[in-house]
C-alpha cells in the first residue's frame, strides 16, 4: 500500500510529555494516508540540522555532545553509540540511496567524513571560524555544502576528500585536497540553513538563509548569486520544492513562506536572467502564512511531501504543522511531540514501483570509525589503497546477472516453455517417429549455410564450389548416418513394440490358463453334485421297492440335457 | 469461462491418443496458464457446487499428469514434461501440494534414454518446482526435503561420472555434454535457496567445477559453460554450515586472491616487477627458469596445475572472474568485500603493460634469465589480462556506486595507464571504455582538471571508434601518405581501384570491413557520460570541437542532447558559443525530450497571471461549463499546485464568496460573480505579476474592498516586475502592469508553440482584442 511518513527527532526539555512519548527522541511518523505515530527511538536529544537518515540507519548528533547515536531502523534500537573528539554540530548523509557516508560538522568548524561501512573516518581542515550549523550533499553525491555562523558557505568535493590517491597538483595549486573547493560568502550573517536543488546537471542551484534576514540562491557549482531575497524576518529554516520551483521559508515567530522563483513572464530562467541577478527581491511580511497559534514557536524544520503539495513544518513548541501549499495557509496539525521538534525528514513513500530506488544492497550494522592508524598510506606506495580497506554490506540482488537473461532463466519464468524449446522438442519426436522425415531439414539447413558464405568476393568463387562440394560430401555422410541412427532407432522402437506384444499374448495366454482351470474346477464339483443326486435317487428308488437303474437311466437322460447346457455356458 | 476451459484440456488430455498429444501440447499448456484463477484457488474451504467441480477436474488432471509421466511411450512423457510445468506455473502452492508422485515420476524420467529435450525441459520443470516450494515451509517438508538429493544426484550423474577417491568421492565431467550448462544453471538457481541440502553436495561440486574451470588444451568447454560454472562456483560457500558461512566467503575470496598472486608469479616471470603489496601476507613463489613457465601443483581451490603462458592467463582471467562472481553474487548475510586486496591485485596486474618498443624499457624491466620468445608471448597476451581486471573493476563500479569515491581516482590512474600503451586492442578499448563511463556517471562533476586530463587520449580514441569508416576517406588518406612517401623518394603500393573507379569515391561507402558494434556502442556510450558529467570548463575547445563533429556525424541522440545540455561555457571576447541543437531538432523533432528542451512548458505553468484578464469575456461560459462538471480541475489554471488542489477547493469556494479576489484562478471569480467594472478589473490586473500575495487571510474575512487591495497592492508589486525604484502612485503601476501584461501576451504565440497551451494562446488573443 502506498502510504508516505517522516521521521521527526526532538530536543530535551523540562516538559514532560505523555507516556508513550516519555524517553522518545526520535519518532517514525505516518503522514499519508491516516497520520499516527508507527514507531519511536528513544534516548536522543538532538538540536536542528543533526539528524540524517538513511535506509538502514538513523544518525542523532547529541545536543551538547561530543556523540552521534545510530539506531538501526531495521530492528528498531539503538545501535550504537559513537564518540567524536569534537560536539557535533550539524549532520548529513551523502548519496541519498544506500548513506554510506555520514558527514559531520563538529563546533571547531571542520569536517568529519564517515564512511559507515568500512570505518574509515577523515577530517577536513577547519575552514570555517565558527560551528558548523548546516549541511547538505547534492544529488549526485559529489559536493558538500557547509554553512557555518561566520557567514560564509564551503563547498567541497567529496572524492577529493576521500581519495586514496591524490591527482598530482600543478606547482602553484597548493592547496591540501582536503579543503574546500569554493566559498560563498556573500551573507552578512551567520548562516541558518541550507538547501539545495534537485538538479545533477550542471546548473542545480543552492538556496541559503542566514541571519541578515536574507535568502540567497546561487549556483553552488561557480559560486554565482542568481538571486538575492530580502525576508522580512530572519529564515530558521528552508526547504525547496521538488521541482525548484519555489523555497519555503520558516520564522522564528512560527509562520511559513513560500517564495516563488518563477515570476516573470521571461522564456528564460528567471534566477539566470542576468539583468534581474544584481537585484535583490523584497518578499513581503504580510504574504506570511499564519500558524493557528501564536504560541508555536519558532519553525525549527521544514520539509515537503513527495508530491510537493504540503509542507511541514516543526516548532519549538513540539507539534508538526502541515500546511496546504496550493492554499498557501496552515490545514492541520500532524502530531505533537511536546518537547521542541528540531528536525523532519520526509521518507520516501513506500509501495511505489520505482526501479531506480531498489536497493541493490544493504547494510545491516555500521562499522564504527577505526581509531588505529590501518588506513595510512602504505610507506612504500603512497596513493595505494591499504589491505585492510573492506567493504561491509549485504548484496541482495545482482546487478551482474540482470545484464543478460540466459535462455534458461526465460525458459524457468516462462508459462510453461519457451516456444524454442517446444519446437525444439516436437522436432524430435517426430524425428524419432520418422526417419525420412529429418532429410529434408538437412538439405534446407545446408543450403542457408551456403547463402551465409555467399557474400565472399568474386574471386574466391572456386574456393566457395570447393567448399560446397566439400560440404555437401558431408551432409551426404551426416545424412548416412542419421538414416543408419534412424534404422537404429526404428529397429529399437520395433523390438520394443515386439516385446510388448508378446507381454500381451503371454498375458493372454495366462488369463486363458487361469480360465480353464477354473472351469476344470467347476466342472468337477458339478459332477460330484450330480453323481450323489443320482446315488440319492437310487436309494430312495430302492426305499420305495422300484428298480432303482431304471429311476437312474431315466435321470441320466435329463441330465445329460442339462450337462450338455452348462457345458455350452461354460464354454462361452 | 475458465472452468470451461479447464474441462475441455482434462478432457482432451484423457481421450487423445498418447502418440497425438505433442502436437496439441502447447495449446493446452497455453489454456492451463489461462485458468491459472481457478488452479490457483484455495480448494477445500467453500463446498460450494461449483468448487468440488473443479477439485474433480484438478484431480482429474493431476492424476492423468502423474500416469503420463510413467507412460510408456516417449511422446507421453514428453507432453506430461511440459504440461507439469504449466500446471505448477499457473497454480502454484494449490497444485503443489500433493505434487510428490509427479517429482518422483519427473526424477526418474532423468535416468531414463528419453529425448534430449524431454530430459533438458525435465531439468528445468524440476527446478522451478523447488524453486517455488522454497518460501512454503509445508511444500519443503513434502517435496523438497526427499527429493531435492535425488535429483541433484541424477543431475550430476547426467553431466559427471563419479570417481571414488582415497579423501572421499570426486566427479570428473563428461566432456561434450549437453547437459553441463543447463545442469550448472539449475544448481545455480537453487544453491542459495537451499543451501543445507546441498551441503553433502558440497565437496563433489567443487571438484566438478575446479575441474571444468582448470581445463587444459585437451578437454573443451564453451564460454557460456565457463561462465555458469564461475558462479556456481563463487556461491559454493553458501553449502558450507550456517554459522561458518560468512567465514568461508572470506576464505574463498582471500584463497581467489592469493591464486591469482601465484599465478602472476608465473605468468609475469619474464619481467621484473617494480609492483611491491600493501598486504604483507602475500609473497612471491621461487620458480626454476630452465622449466616451461607453469605451475605443476593444485592451488588452494582446487584448480589444477598448468604449463604454458596461454593456459596461465586463461587461468588468472577465470580467478578475476570468480572473484568478480563471488563479490557481486548476493550474498547470504553481511561480508567484508576486501577492496584493498582488490585494487592491490589489480594494480599489480595493470602495472606491467607492453613495452612500446622493445628496446624501450620504460615502466617494464626485463628478466634477463628468460627468453624473448616467452616475453612475446606475455606481450601478446598481456590485453586479455587488462581486460579481465577492467570488468572486474567495473563490477565493483556498479556494485558499490557512490561508495566508490574513495577509490575511483586509483580505477582511473589504472584504466589510463593501461589504455597508454595497449590501445590498439579493440577489447581494451572497448573495456576502458565501458568502465571509464562508469566512473564518470558517478564522480565525474567532482573530477579535477589534472584526472580530466588523463583521460584526453581515450576521449580522442572513442571519437574515432564512434565513426563508421568510410571508404572515401580511407582511401584519400592512404593516397596522401603515398604521396609523402613518394615525395621521400619510396615506391609505396597505392590502392588502384580507389583511382580507377572515379564512382567509388564519390560515394560514402560505409567500408564493407568487419563492423564492431560493443566497441561503438562503449565509445559512444562512453562520449554521453563524459558530456553529461564532466564540466565543461576541464575540456579544451579542439576536444570539444572534436567530440561535437563525431555527435553530428553519428547523430546520436543521447549524445547531442548531453552535448546541448552542457553547452560550451561563453568565453570572454567571444559571442555566445555554438551549439548542436540545430542538429538535434532538425534530426528528432518528434522526440519528447527534444520537444522539452526546445519549448520549455516550465515557467508557463508556474505562473498564470493573465488568467485574470479573459475572466469577464468567458464569465458565462464558465458558468454553464461549473454547472455540468461541478468539480473538475480548472483546464486554465495550470498552477501546477492549485490544480492538485482543485477537487477540494472548488465547492467551499463556490459557497463563499469572500476570498474570491484574493484568489488568481478565474473559477472563484466566476463564482463570485463580482467582476463588472473597470476599476476592479483593473486592480486584478495589478495582482497579475504578484501570485503569492495575501493568502495569509482566512477565508472568513470579508470581502476586500477593490480599493483597499489596490493599496496593500503597491509596494508588492514593485519588485515583482523588478523595477528597482521606489513606489509608485497607484494608476501609474496600474499602467504599468497592463503594459506589461499586453507585451507579455503579443510576445506569447513566439514562446509557447506547443499545442497544450493553443487555447490559452486564443484565449489571450481574442482578450487582447476585446482590451484594445
Amino acid at each position: 500500500m502506498l502510504s508516505e511518513s517522516f521521521i521527526a527527532s526532538t530536543l530535551a526539555s523540562a516538559k514532560t510529555p505523555t507516556a508513550t512519548l516519555r524517553d522518545v527522541g526520535i519518532c517514525v511518523q505516518e503522514l499519508q494516508p491516516s497520520p499516527q505515530l508507527r514507531s519511536t527511538f528513544k534516548k536522543s536529544s538532538t538540536s536542528t540540522n543533526c539528524l540524517a537518515v538513511t535506509p538502514s540507519h538513523i544518525f542523532a548528533a547529541q545536543a551538547d555532545k561530543a556523540v552521534v547515536h545510530v539506531y538501526s531502523r531495521e530492528k528498531g534500537n539503538q545501535e550504537a553509540l559513537v564518540p567524536f573528539p569534537e560536539r557535533i554540530r550539524s549532520i548529513a548523509v551523502a548519496d541519498a540511496k544506500y548513506g554510506d557516508v555520514l558527514i559531520l560538522g563538529t563546533e571547531g568548524g571542520r569536517l568529519i567524513l564517515w564512511e559507515t561501512c568500512t570505518g574509515r573516518q577523515l577530517a577536513t581542515t577547519a575552514s570555517h571560524l565558527q560551528p558548523v550549523t548546516s549541511i547538505v550533499v547534492d544529488p549526485t553525491s559529489n559536493f558538500i555544502l557547509s554553512g557555518s555562523d561566520d557567514a560564509s558557505i564551503h563547498v567541497w568535493s567529496i572524492p577529493n576528500i576521500l581519495s586514496f590517491s591524490k591527482p598530482a597538483h600543478s606547482g602553484r595549486d597548493r592547496q591540501p585536497a582536503n579543503a574546500p573547493i569554493r566559498t560563498f560568502s556573500n551573507h552578512r550573517g551567520g548562516i541558518t540553513s541550507l538547501a539545495v536543488g534537485h538538479s545533477s546537471g550542471r546548473h542545480n542551484i543552492a538556496v541559503s538563509t542566514a541571519k541578515d534576514n536574507t535568502a540567497i540562491a546561487w549556483d553552488y557549482q561557480t559560486g554565482q548569486v542568481l538571486r538575492t531575497y530580502l525576508l522580512p524576518f530572519f529564515a530558521t529554516c528552508v526547504a525547496l520544492d521538488p521541482v525548484d520551483r519555489a523555497f519555503y521559508v520558516g520564522y522564528e515567530n512560527g509562520s511559513a513562506q513560500s517564495v516563488d522563483l518563477y515570476r516573470s513572464q521571461s522564456s528564460q530562467h528567471p534566477l539566470h536572467d542576468a539583468s534581474l541577478q544584481a537585484t535583490p527581491a523584497q518578499v513581503s511580511a504580510e504574504d506570511r502564512w499564519l500558524p493557528p497559534a501564536a504560541d508555536s514557536g519558532t519553525v525549527k524544520a521544514l520539509t515537503l511531501s513527495y508530491d510537493g503539495t504540503i509542507l511541514l513544518s516543526a516548532h519549538e513548541s513540539g507539534k508538526v504543522l502541515s500546511w496546504n501549499i496550493a492554499r498557501r495557509k496552515f490545514t492541520a496539525s500532524v502530531a505533537d511531540y511536546t518537547h521542541p521538534v528540531t528536525n523532519l525528514v520526509m521518507l520516501s513513500p513506500s509501495g511505489l514501483l520505482s526501479p531506480s530506488q531498489e536497493l541493490k544492497r544493504v547494510t545491516h550494522t555500521i562499522i564504527k570509525p577505526r581509531i588505529d592508524n590501518s588506513f595510512a598510506d602504505p610507506a612504500h606506495a603512497p596513493g595505494a589503497v591499504p589491505a585492510e580497506y573492506k567493504f561491509h554490506t549485504h548484496v541482495v540482488t545482482s546487478s551482474a546477472q540482470s545484464r543478460k537473461p540466459s535462455p534458461f532463466s526465460q525458459a524457468l519464468t516462462h508459462a510453461f516453455f519457451p516456444e524454442s524449446m517446444i519446437e525444439e522438442g516436437l522436432a524430435e519426436l517426430a524425428a524419432l517417429q520418422s526417419p525420412d522425415a529429418l532429410n529434408p531439414v538437412r538439405v534446407v539447413a545446408g543450403t542457408a549455410s551456403t547463402d551465409h558464405s555467399a557474400p565472399t568476393p568474386m574471386e574466391e568463387d572456386s574456393r566457395v564450389a570447393d567448399l560446397e562440394r566439400e560440404l555437401a560430401t558431408l551432409q551426404k555422410k551426416v545424412a548416412l548416418n542419421d538414416t543408419a541412427r534412424q534404422a537404429n532407432v526404428s529397429e529399437v522402437v520395433q523390438l520394443r513394440s515386439t516385446v510388448t506384444q508378446l507381454q500381451d499374448y503371454i498375458n493372454e495366454l495366462h488369463e486363458k490358463q487361469e480360465a480353464a482351470h477354473a472351469d476344470r474346477v467347476k466342472r468337477q464339483a458339478r459332477k460330484e453334485e450330480r453323481e450323489t443326486k443320482r446315488r440319492q435317487a437310487w436309494l430312495a428308488a430302492e426305499k420305495k421297492g422300484r428298480n432303482g437303474d431304471a429311476a437312474m437311466k431315466k435321470m441320466e437322460i435329463d441330465e445329460d440335457v442339462l450337462t450338455s447346457d452348462s457345458d455350452d455356458q461354460s464354454d462361452e | 469461462m475458465a472452468s470451461t476451459t479447464l474441462r475441455a484440456v482434462t478432457h482432451r488430455l484423457t481421450t487423445t491418443p498418447v502418440e497425438q498429444l505433442p502436437s496439441i501440447t502447447a495449446f493446452l499448456a497455453t489454456s492451463l496458464s489461462d485458468c491459472s484463477d481457478l488452479l490457483s484457488a484455495p480448494q477445500g474451504q467453500k463446498a460450494g457446487k461449483g468448487d468440488s467441480d473443479h477439485a474433480v477436474q484438478i484431480h482429474k488432471l493431476k492424476t492423468r499428469l502423474a500416469s503420463l509421466v510413467q507412460d510408456r511411450t516417449v511422446e507421453g512423457r514428453w507432453t506430461a514434461v511440459v504440461l507439469a510445468k504449466a500446471t505448477v506455473e499457473a497454480g502454484q502452492w494449490e497444485i503443489l501440494r500433493g505434487y510428490e508422485p509427479i517429482v518422483r515420476g519427473l526424477i526418474g524420467i532423468l535416468a531414463k534414454p528419453d529425448p534430449l529435450s524431454t530430459r533438458k525441459m525435465c531439468i528445468i520443470t524440476l527446478t522451478r518446482i523447488f524453486h517455488l516450494t522454497y518460501q512454503y515451509p509445508t511444500l519443503v517438508r513434502e517435496i523438497t526435503t526427499p527429493h531435492l538429493p535425488g535429483f541433484v544426484t541424477a543431475v550430476l550423474n547426467l553431466v559427471s561420472t563419479l570417481v571414488k577417491t582415497a579423501s572421499g568421492s570426486v566427479r570428473k565431467p563428461k566432456p561434450n555434454n549437453p547437459f553441463t550448462e543447463l545442469a550448472l544453471h539449475a544448481i545455480l538457481e537453487l544453491i542459495p535457496r537451499h543451501p543445507t541440502i546441498f551441503r553433502p553436495f558440497g565437496t563433489q561440486l567443487s571438484s566438478l567445477l575446479a575441474e571444468i574451470l582448470s581445463s587444459s588444451a585437451h578437454v573443451f568447454f564453451p564460454e557460456s559453460v565457463q561462465e555458469v560454472a564461475v558462479q556456481v562456483f563463487a556461491s559454493l560457500y553458501r553449502c558450507a554450515p550456517k554459522d561458518k558461512s560468512g567465514a568461508e566467503w572470506i576464505d574463498r575470496c582471500k584463497s581467489t586472491v592469493l591464486s591469482a598472486h601465484r599465478a602472476a608469479d608465473h605468468v609475469f616471470r619474464a619481467v621484473s616487477e617494480q609492483w611491491e603489496s600493501v598486504d604483507p601476507s602475500v609473497v612471491h613463489t621461487k620458480q626454476h627458469y630452465s622449466d616451461e613457465a607453469g605451475d605443476s601443483s593444485a592451488d588452494a581451490l582446487g584448480f589444477q596445475g598448468w604449463s604454458g603462458i596461454h593456459s596461465g592467463v586463461n587461468r588468472l582471467i577465470t580467478l578475476l572472474r570468480v572473484l568478480s562472481g563471488i563479490i557481486s553474487m548476493p550474498a547470504a548475510a553481511t561480508v567484508p568485500i576486501p577492496l584493498g586486496s582488490i585494487l592491490d591485485l589489480t594494480s599489480r596486474l595493470a602495472s606491467v603493460t607492453v613495452p612500446s618498443s622493445e628496446a624501450n624499457q620504460s615502466g617494464v624491466q626485463f628478466n634477463s634469465q628468460i627468453s624473448r620468445d616467452e616475453r612475446e608471448v606475455l606481450w601478446a597476451e598481456l590485453p586479455r589480462i587488462h581486460v579481465a581486471c577492467m570488468n572486474l573493476l567495473e563490477d565493483v563500479v556498479c556494485l558499490l556506486e557512490n561508495s566508490t569515491a574513495s577509490i575511483s581516482q586509483n580505477i582511473v590512474d589504472q584504466v589510463t595507464w593501461i589504455f597508454k600503451s595497449e590501445n590498439y586492442s579493440r577489447d581494451v578499448r572497448t573495456a576502458s571504455y565501458k568502465l571509464l563511463s562508469s566512473v564518470v556517471r558517478i564522480h565525474g562533476p567532482a573530477m579535477a582538471k589534472q584526472t580530466v586530463a588523463s583521460t584526453m587520449g581515450i576521449i580522442r580514441s572513442s571519437c574515432n571508434d564512434v565513426l563508421p569508416e568510410y571508404e572515401d576517406q580511407n582511401a584519400s588518406g592512404k593516397s596522401q601518405s603515398d604521396s609523402k612517401s613518394k615525395n621521400k623518394g619510396g615506391t609505396g603500393t597505392a590502392n588502384a581501384d580507389s583511382f580507377l573507379d572515379p564512382e567509388l569515391r564519390k560515394k560514402q561507402q560505409v567500408k564493407a570491413g568487419p563492423q564492431f558494434p560493443h566497441l561503438q556502442d562503449a565509445a559512444s556510450a562512453f562520449l554521453r557520460d563524459f558530456l553529461a558529467s564532466i564540466s565543461p570548463q576541464l575540456l579544451s575547445p579542439s576536444i570539444r570541437a572534436e567530440v561535437d563533429r563525431t555527435i553530428i556525424l553519428t547523430s546520436d541522440k543521447k549524445a547531442m542532447l548531453a552535448s546541448v545540455l552542457n553547452p560550451i561555457p561563453a568565453a570572454k571576447g567571444r559571442g555566445a558559443g555554438s551549439s548542436l541543437m540545430p542538429f538535434l531538432v532538425r534530426g528528432y523533432s518528434d522526440e519528447m525530450a527534444v520537444e522539452a528542451l526546445v519549448r520549455p512548458r516550465m515557467p508557463v505553468i508556474m505562473t498564470a497571471p493573465e488568467l485574470d484578464a479573459y475572466v469577464e469575456m468567458e464569465e458565462d461560459e464558465e458558468a454553464e461549463e461549473i454547472a455540468d462538471r461541478p468539480v473538475v480541475a480548472n483546464p486554465q489554471s495550470s498552477t501546477f499546485m492549485t490544480g492538485i488542489a482543485m477537487p477540494t477547493r472548488a465547492p467551499t469556494t463556490e459557497a463563499s464568496a469572500a476570498s474570491s479576489v484574493q484568489k488568481r484562478t478565474y473559477f472563484e471569480e466566476t463564482a463570485a460573480g463580482v467582476q463588472s467594472s473597470t476599476a476592479e478589473q483593473q486592480s486584478a490586473q495589478i495582482k497579475k505579476p504578484r501570485i503569492d500575495a495575501e493568502e495569509d487571510t482566512p477565508a472568513s474575512v470579508p470581502v476586500f474592498q477593490p480599493s483597499k487591495i489596490a493599496a496593500t497592492m503597491v509596494p508588492k508589486q514593485v519588485p515583482a516586475v523588478s523595477q528597482p525604484s521606489a513606489p509608485q502612485p497607484v494608476s501609474e503601476a496600474v499602467d504599468v502592469a497592463t503594459l506589461s501584461v499586453d507585451d507579455s501576451d503579443d510576445e506569447l504565440p513566439a514562446l509557447n508553440i506547443d499545442p497544450d497551451t493553443d487555447d490559452e494562446d486564443e484565449d489571450d488573443d481574442e482578450d487582447t482584442a476585446m482590451d484594445g
